[in-house]
C-alpha cells in the first residue's frame, strides 16, 4: 500500500505528469491536424488550467501560445458561472479576442473541464490557428478590415460539446462560415480530441492520488514557479529603462519597464490610440509578450505557469494600440504582439548584453497565399510565417535562417511537400546575401525563397514588418537587413512590397520571399580576421566589401 | 551434417566489446552458452573482436553464424571523426542543409544555438537540372560544371561526396547520373547518393541522411573491410552478418556501401530480441525496457511487432533540432537515466535524476572510483535492493562509506535522512522512466494495463515493478541472462531490409492498380538485391504496408496490408481498417477522403538464426537456490524482509513470493512483496503482480 500521499516526492511526479499531460495533448493535435499551419509550422498550444483558469502547465510549441488558454479558460469560466452551467463531457470554444480570445478569430480555443468527486479539478485547453473562418478575405486576414466583423465568424466562449454530444447546430454554423469547410472540421475535431485526452489523463491522476492532493501539486507547483522567478529578479539590473520607436507605418511606439526586485512594470500607455487597421492587439495578448521576454530573461529552461508570470505589472491604456476594444479589428495582431516584444528587448538589451541579443529579423513574415492546385483542381492555401535572422550577441554571431521569436518548434514546409500539395514550385530557397548585420559578431542571415506560381487567379496577401527599419545592432554594429516580397512578373518587371491584401497571381509569376538578417555586435573593425576570411570562403560577403567594413588587407 | 552449429554474436560498445557464444549439439538439442567481455580497443576495434572470441575459447574457424553489432557508427558521428564531405545539389538549394527545418525546441531561449551544418557552404555545391513532385524531368541534368566541382573538392581535401537533387525520390536518374559521373572522374573517392538510402520525401531530411552517411562511409568502410580481413586469417570461412537499426542483419558487403543503416544496431538488436522471446514464451505484446548504465530506451511491441520509422534524428532533445538520419530505426524513446545517473538538487530544493551520468570513470560513489555524487545504483545499494556484499557480481567492494556520503549530501540539501532521500532517488529516477515508458504506449494510443513489462540490462529488472505497478502493468518477464540480452537479440535475426518509398495516391476506385505497382515494383527491386548476395527469391518474405492519412493530413498510420494482389475489390476493406485504426488512436474517425503517402515494405529471409531448447530441470524447489535473507526498503512499501536467491541456482518450474531478490552476477532483481514468481522452461522469471494494490 502507498504509505506517503503528498510527500514533496509525489508531488513532483503529479507536477511532472502535469506537464507530461499538455505534451500529450500536444502530440495529439499534431497528428491529427488538418492543416499545415497546425502541424508543421505548430501554430497551436495545448495546457493545463486549474479550477479557476491559472496555468499550470503548457504544451505549447510555440512561446506565443503559452500565456493564452489560461485567458479563455478564466473568461468561460466567468460566464458560465451559475452552477450546473457546466457539466462533465461539455466542451467550450471561443476565438474572439473580446471573449477571451486573446489573439484573432483565426484561433479557435477548446477547453474542456476535467470533473472529479463531482466538481471541476482543472481545464484542459487546445488554441490552434485555423485556416478560413469565413470573413471579407480568404483566410480571413486583410488588411482591409476596419473593424472585427469583416475578420470572420465570431464565437464569444460557447458551449459545443455538451455532456460529450456535439451540439450539432453550433458545429454546423462554425463549419459554414469556412471557405475551407472540412479543414475546419477536421481541425476543430483534432482540437477536441486533444482536450478529451488530457483531461482522461489529469482524472486517472485524480483518482489515483486523490483530489486533494492532486490540487495540492498545482498549487505548490505555481508557488515554484513564482519562487524561480522571484530568484532571478534579483539577479536582473534594477532601474527605470524606457524607449521610443518609429514603426514602417509610421507610428511611434513606447514602452517604459521598471525593475525592482519583486516586479517587472511594463508601462505601455503612451502609445498611439487603435487603428481602423487590423494592426491592433488586445490587451491579453499584449501581456503574453511580456510574459514571453520575461521568462526567456529569468528561467528559460524550466516550463512556464502562471507563479511564473505573477511578477508582471502590466499597464495598458484602453482604445489604444495594445489594448484594442470593440470593434477594432485585430488580424495581423501577431505583428503588433511581436513589436511589442521586439521594443521591450531593445529596451533592455543595452542594459543586460549577455541576456539579450541584438534585434532579429522581427517579424513573423506571415504568407497567405492560394488559388486552385492545376494538377488536382482543388483548393490549395499556404499560411506560413518564415524564418530570419537573429541578432549576434557578445561572443557569438546570430542564427542563420529559424523562425521569429514568437515562434519556436516551427517548421518551414519542405520544397518537395510544397510542390506535390499546393502545385507551385520552389525554384530556390536559400540565404540572402544582402548586405547588413555586420560587426564583431555578426547577425545570422534571412533567406531568399522563390514560388513560382503555376495556376490562374491566385490571391496572395502578406504583411511583413521591418520592412523600412531594419533590426537594430547593438555595441556598435551594423543594422541587420530588411523584410520585403518582391514579386515579379512575366516580362521581368517587379515591385516590392511589405504589406498587401488579396493581390492576384497568375501563371508564370514569381513571388520572392525576402527574409533580413539580424543587427550586429560590437565594431566590425574588430571582427576575428579568420572568420572574416570563412565568411568570403563561404560566399557571405566579397572580398570587397569585407575589405570596406571589416577594413582587412 | 555437422554434430553442432557455433553461433556467436559480437557487440562493441562504448567501454566492452561483448561475446556470446550458443554451442548447438545437434544430438540432444542442448546449447551451451559462454558469454565474455575484453576491452574495447578504439582505433583497432576490430581487434577487440578477436581478443573477445579468445577471451572466450572460441575458435574463428568453428564458427557457424557470426552477427556483429558496433557503436562505430555512432561514435563517429557523435565525436565528429567522420570524413570532410562535399555536398552536389540540385540549383538554388545549396542552403537546404543550413536553413534546416528553421525550429527552435528551446523556444523562451533566447541562446539557442542552431546545429551547425555537417558541410560549410564553400563545400555545398549545385547542378542544373530539375524534376517535378512526379518525377517528370522539368530540366535536364547539365553536369558541364561538375569537373571543376570535382576540382575545388580535391583541393580543398574533400574526402567522401553525397550527392541529393530535389525529387529524387520520385525519379532517381539524375542522382544516378551525377554519381556515375563522379565515379568515373575521381574513382577513388567514396561517393553516395540519397536515393540509395531512402525513397521518402522532405528535401532536407534526404540531405542530411545522404551527408552523414558520406561523412560516416570512409570510418565503416575501412573498419568493415580489416575486421573481414583479421577474422578470414584466423580462418573463419563464412559470411558474417552485421546489426541493423532496422532489428535485422544484412551482409557485410551490403552495409559497407550503406553503412549508416547501423546508426542504432545496440537497441534494435534487444528489442528484436525482446519480440522474439515475448513470441516464445506467448507474450506477444510487450513494453521493453532496456535500462544500461547512462540511459532507460524503451519500445513497444504490439503483437510481436517492433515498429520501425524513418523518423530518426541524432542529437535532437529538448535544447537542441538535431539532425535527421532518414534510416529505417526501430521505434524507440531513450532518456538520460540509467544506474549511473547522477542525483542532483536544484537550487529551489527540487531533486532531480539525470540525465548527467557518472560513467564508467569515475562511476557511482559506492565503485570507489572517486565519484562523489550519489547515483541510482548508490542509492539501490544503500536500500539494500542490490547486494552491498556481492556488487558487480562481487567483482568491485562496493565502497558503502562513499555511497554513504554521497547520498547524504543530498538528504542534506533536500532536508531530510539518507534513507529518505535514497527512497526519492529511486521514486524520481522510477518516474523518469514510468514517464518514458508512457511515450511509447499512453501517447500512442495504447494502454499498457494490455501489456507485459520485460525489463532487460543491467538495471531493468531492478526497477520492473515499481514501474509496472506505475502504469498497471500486470505481468513482468526478466529474460535469463538479462544483461547480455541484446547480443542474444543479434542471434535471433533475420536477414532483413526495409523499404519506405513516398508515391501519393487518392485511396478511391482505380488506385488498386496504381498501389499494386509501387509493391510491385519494389519487391521485384529487393528480390534482385538479395539474388545479388546468392539468396534465392522463395526464400525471400514480404510483408507490406500503406502509409494512409486523411487527405490534407500531414502524419500518416501504417497499416498492414495482407498479403496478395492489391486489387480496387480490396480497397475498401483497406479503408476500413484505416478508420479503425484511426479512431483507436484518436477518438474520432472522419468522413473525408483518404489518401496513401508511400509504402512501407519489409523484406527478409532467415540468416540462420537460434532455436530455442527448453531446459532441462531436476525438479528441485525454490529453497534449493535460497542464498539467505536481507533487509531491503522498497521505497514506496516499506522496509520488508527479503529471501535472496541466486539466478545460476533457479531452475524451470521453481516458484516463490515476494518479497525477494534474484542476484545474478549482471543485474539484480527485485522483487516486492506480493508479487508471485515463476521460472519458465527458458530459464526467464516471471513476475506475476498482486491483482489489485
Amino acid at each position: 500500500m502507498r504509505t506517503e500521499i503528498d510527500d514533496p516526492i509525489t508531488l513532483e511526479i503529479i507536477q511532472n505528469s502535469l506537464q507530461a499531460t499538455a505534451d500529450e495533448m500536444f502530440a495529439v493535435m499534431k497528428k491529427t491536424a488538418m492543416s499545415s499551419i497546425v502541424y508543421e509550422v505548430l501554430d497551436m498550444g495545448t495546457g493545463v488550467t486549474d479550477a479557476k483558469g491559472a496555468l499550470a502547465s503548457s504544451g505549447a510549441g510555440i512561446p506565443a501560445f503559452v500565456g493564452v488558454l489560461d485567458k479563455a479558460v478564466k473568461v468561460i469560466a466567468k460566464k458560465f458561472g451559475t452552477p450546473g452551467d457546466i457539466l462533465p463531457g461539455d466542451v467550450f470554444a471561443t476565438n474572439d479576442p473580446y471573449y477571451g480570445g486573446v489573439t484573432h478569430l483565426n484561433d479557435i480555443v477548446v477547453a474542456m473541464p476535467v470533473f472529479a468527486c463531482g466538481r471541476i479539478i482543472a481545464w484542459t485547453a487546445n488554441i490552434a490557428h485555423n485556416s478560413d473562418l469565413g470573413g471579407m478575405a480568404p483566410g480571413s486576414i486583410t488588411d482591409q478590415a476596419t473593424e472585427i466583423f469583416q475578420e470572420g465568424l465570431r464565437v464569444p466562449a460557447v458551449k459545443i460539446i455538451s455532456k460529450g454530444e456535439p451540439i450539432r447546430p453550433v458545429m454546423e454554423i462554425i463549419k459554414v462560415n469556412s471557405r475551407m469547410p472540412d479543414v475546419l472540421e477536421g481541425d476543430v475535431w483534432a482540437a477536441i480530441a486533444s482536450v478529451r485526452i488530457g483531461a482522461k489523463r489529469l482524472q486517472e491522476l485524480a483518482e489515483k492520488y486523490g483530489v486533494s492532493t492532486f490540487e495540492k501539486a498545482m498549487s505548490s507547483f505555481m508557488d515554484f514557479g513564482e519562487q524561480v522567478s522571484l530568484a532571478e529578479l534579483t539577479n536582473l539590473p534594477k532601474g527605470e529603462f524606457e524607449i521610443s520607436e518609429e514603426q514602417d507605418d509610421g507610428r511611434i511606439f513606447n514602452v517604459k519597464i521598471t525593475i525592482s526586485d519583486t516586479e517587472f512594470v511594463v508601462d505601455l500607455r503612451k502609445n498611439p490610440v487603435q487603428s481602423n487597421k487590423p494592426v491592433n492587439a488586445s490587451r491579453d495578448g499584449v501581456m503574453v509578450c511580456a510574459q514571453m521576454l520575461f521568462k526567456s530573461l529569468t528561467d528559460p529552461n524550466s516550463p512556464a505557469n502562471e507563479g511564473s508570470f505573477r511578477p508582471i505589472r502590466l499597464l495598458t491604456r484602453e482604445g489604444s494600440v495594445f489594448h484594442a476594444k470593440e470593434p477594432a479589428p485585430l488580424g495581423f495582431y501577431y505583428e503588433i504582439e511581436l513589436r511589442g516584444k521586439d521594443l521591450m528587448w531593445r529596451c533592455l538589451a543595452p542594459h543586460m548584453p549577455e541576456r539579450l541579443a541584438a534585434g532579429h529579423f522581427g517579424s513573423l513574415c506571415g504568407t497567405f497565399t492560394g488559388g486552385i492546385h492545376p494538377d488536382t483542381g482543388r483548393q490549395f492555401t499556404i499560411i506560413e510565417p518564415q524564418v530570419g535572422g537573429w541578432g549576434a550577441s557578445p561572443g557569438r554571431d546570430g542564427n542563420t535562417a529559424i523562425f521569429s521569436s514568437f515562434h519556436g518548434e516551427t517548421y518551414n514546409c519542405p520544397a518537395e511537400i510544397n510542390e506535390a500539395r499546393n502545385g507551385l514550385f520552389v525554384e530556390r530557397m536559400e540565404l540572402n546575401l544582402e548586405p547588413g548585420g555586420e560587426g564583431k559578431y555578426t547577425g545570422g542571415r534571412g533567406i531568399v525563397m522563390d514560388y513560382r506560381i503555376r495556376g490562374e487567379s491566385g490571391f496572395l496577401t502578406v504583411g511583413y514588418m521591418r520592412s523600412k527599419f531594419p533590426p537594430w545592432a547593438l555595441a556598435g554594429g551594423r543594422v541587420g537587413s530588411p523584410n520585403y516580397v518582391r514579386f515579379i512578373r512575366k516580362d521581368g518587371s517587379s515591385e516590392r512590397f511589405a504589406f498587401v491584401s488579396g493581390f492576384t497571381t497568375h501563371a508564370d509569376e514569381t513571388i520572392r520571399i525576402v527574409t533580413g538578417s539580424g543587427g550586429g555586435y560590437g565594431d566590425p573593425k574588430e571582427r576575428d580576421r579568420a572568420a572574416v576570411e570563412e565568411d568570403i570562403k563561404n560566399g557571405l560577403i566579397t572580398r570587397e566589401r569585407a575589405r570596406e567594413v571589416y577594413g582587412i588587407a | 551434417m555437422a554434430i553442432k552449429t557455433i553461433r556467436i554474436a559480437t557487440d562493441v560498445g562504448g567501454t566492452f566489446t561483448d561475446l556470446v557464444c550458443f554451442e548447438t549439439d545437434h544430438s540432444t538439442g542442448e546449447s551451451r552458452v559462454i558469454t565474455a567481455k575484453s576491452d574495447t580497443i578504439p582505433r583497432n576495434f576490430e581487434e577487440g573482436v578477436l581478443n573477445v572470441l579468445k577471451k572466450g575459447g572460441v575458435d574463428p574457424g568453428s564458427i557457424d553464424f557470426f552477427a556483429h553489432g558496433a557503436t562505430v557508427i555512432i561514435n563517429a558521428l557523435t565525436e565528429r571523426k567522420g570524413a570532410k564531405v562535399g555536398l552536389i545539389t540540385t540549383e538554388g538549394f545549396r542552403d537546404t542543409l543550413e536553413i534546416a527545418r528553421g525550429n527552435r525546441p528551446d523556444f523562451f531561449n533566447l541562446h539557442y544555438q542552431k546545429p551547425k551544418p555537417f558541410v560549410p557552404r564553400y563545400l555545398r555545391r549545385e547542378l542544373p537540372g530539375r524534376m517535378s513532385y512526379k518525377g517528370e524531368e522539368l530540366r535536364p541534368l547539365d553536369l558541364s560544371g561538375l569537373l571543376a566541382i570535382i576540382d575545388d573538392f580535391k583541393t580543398d581535401g574533400v574526402e567522401a561526396v553525397a550527392i541529393c537533387f530535389l525529387h529524387s525520390y520520385a525519379n532517381p536518374v539524375h542522382e544516378q547520373t551525377t554519381l556515375v559521373e563522379v565515379q568515373r572522374l575521381w574513382p577513388e573517392v567514396s561517393v553516395v547518393s540519397s536515393h540509395q538510402i531512402t525513397r521518402e520525401w522532405r528535401e532536407y531530411e534526404r540531405t542530411s541522411t545522404a551527408v552523414l552517411s558520406a561523412y560516416v562511409q570512409p570510418t565503416a568502410e575501412r573498419y568493415l573491410s580489416r575486421l573481414l580481413a583479421r577474422l578470414r586469417e584466423e580462418g573463419f570461412s563464412k559470411k558474417p552478418y552485421i546489426m541493423q537499426s532496422n532489428c535485422g542483419v544484412d551482409s557485410l558487403e551490403s552495409v559497407s556501401k550503406i553503412p549508416i543503416t547501423m546508426v542504432e544496431s545496440g537497441p534494435a538488436s534487444g528489442f528484436w530480441g525482446a519480440a522474439e522471446l515475448g513470441k516464445l514464451i506467448g507474450e506477444p505484446s510487450l513494453l521493453a525496457l532496456d535500462i544500461g548504465g547512462t540511459t532507460a530506451k524503451c519500445s513497444l511491441i504490439e503483437d510481436g511487432d517492433v515498429k520501425i520509422k524513418t523518423d530518426y534524428w541524432i542529437e535532437r532533445d529538448r535544447t537542441s533540432a538535431g539532425y535527421p538520419i532518414m534510416v529505417p530505426v526501430v521505434d524507440l524513446v531513450e532518456i538520460g537515466n540509467g544506474g549511473g545517473s547522477i542525483a542532483w538538487v536544484d537550487d529551489f530544493g527540487k531533486l532531480h535524476v539525470g540525465p548527467q551520468s557518472a560513467g564508467a570513470v569515475p562511476g557511482p560513489a559506492a565503485y570507489g572510483g572517486g565519484g562523489t555524487q550519489a547515483t541510482t545504483t548508490d542509492a539501490n545499494l544503500w536500500l539494500g535492493r542490490i547486494n552491498r556484499d556481492y556488487f558487480c557480481g562481487g567483482e568491485v567492494v562496493a565502497d558503502m562509506a562513499a555511497a554513504k556520503a554521497a547520498i547524504e549530501a543530498v538528504a542534506e540539501k533536500l532536508g531530510v535522512d539518507a534513507d529518505v532521500a535514497a527512497r526519492g532517488i529511486i521514486r524520481i529516477a522510477n518516474d523518469n522512466m514510468a514517464n518514458a515508458l508512457k511515450l511509447v504506449s499512453l501517447n500512442r494510443g495504447h494502454d499498457p494495463r494490455e501489456f507485459t513489462l520485460l525489463a532487460f540490462g543491467g538495471g531493468g529488472a531492478m526497477h520492473a515493478v515499481a514501474l509496472a505497478a506505475e502504469l498497471g502493468v500486470r505481468k513482468i518477464v526478466v529474460p535469463a541472462d538479462a544483461s547480455v540480452f541484446s547480443a542474444w537479440g543479434m542471434m535471433m535475426s533475420d536477414l532483413r531490409r526495409d523499404y519506405f518509398v513516398t508515391r501519393l495516391i487518392d485511396l478511391k476506385q482505380g488506385a488498386g492498380a496504381g498501389i499494386e505497382q509501387v509493391f510491385a515494383e519494389t519487391e521485384e527491386r529487393a528480390r534482385a538485391q538479395f539474388a545479388a548476395e546468392g539468396i534465392q527469391a522463395c526464400r525471400v518474405r514480404f510483408r507490406r504496408y500503406g502509409k494512409f492519412r486523411y487527405q490534407n493530413q500531414d502524419h500518416t498510420i501504417e497499416v498492414l496490408i495482407a498479403a496478395g494482389q492489391l486489387t480496387d475489390e480490396r480497397l475498401a476493406e483497406i479503408g476500413t481498417f484505416f478508420h479503425e485504426t484511426y479512431e483507436r488512436e484518436y477518438t474520432y474517425k472522419l468522413d473525408a477522403p483518404v489518401e496513401i503517402v508511400g509504402i512501407h515494405l519489409i523484406a527478409s529471409a532467415e540468416a540462420g538464426k537460434l532455436t530455442m531448447r527448453k531446459r532441462q530441470s531436476t525438479g528441485a524447489q525454490a529453497h534449493a537456490a535460497l542464498k539467505g535473507h536481507r533487509n531491503v526498503d522498497y521505497a514506496l512499501e516499506g522496509v520488508h524482509q527479503a529471501a535472496i536467491y541466486d539466478s545460476g541456482k533457479l531452475e524451470p518450474g521453481m516458484t516463490f513470493s515476494g518479497p525477494a531478490i534474484v542476484e545474478d552476477p549482471g543485474a539484480t532483481v527485485v522483487v516486492h512483496p506480493g508479487n508471485r514468481v515463476e521460472i519458465d522452461g527458458y530459464g526467464n522469471i516471471h513476475i506475476q503482480l498482486a491483482a489489485e494494490r
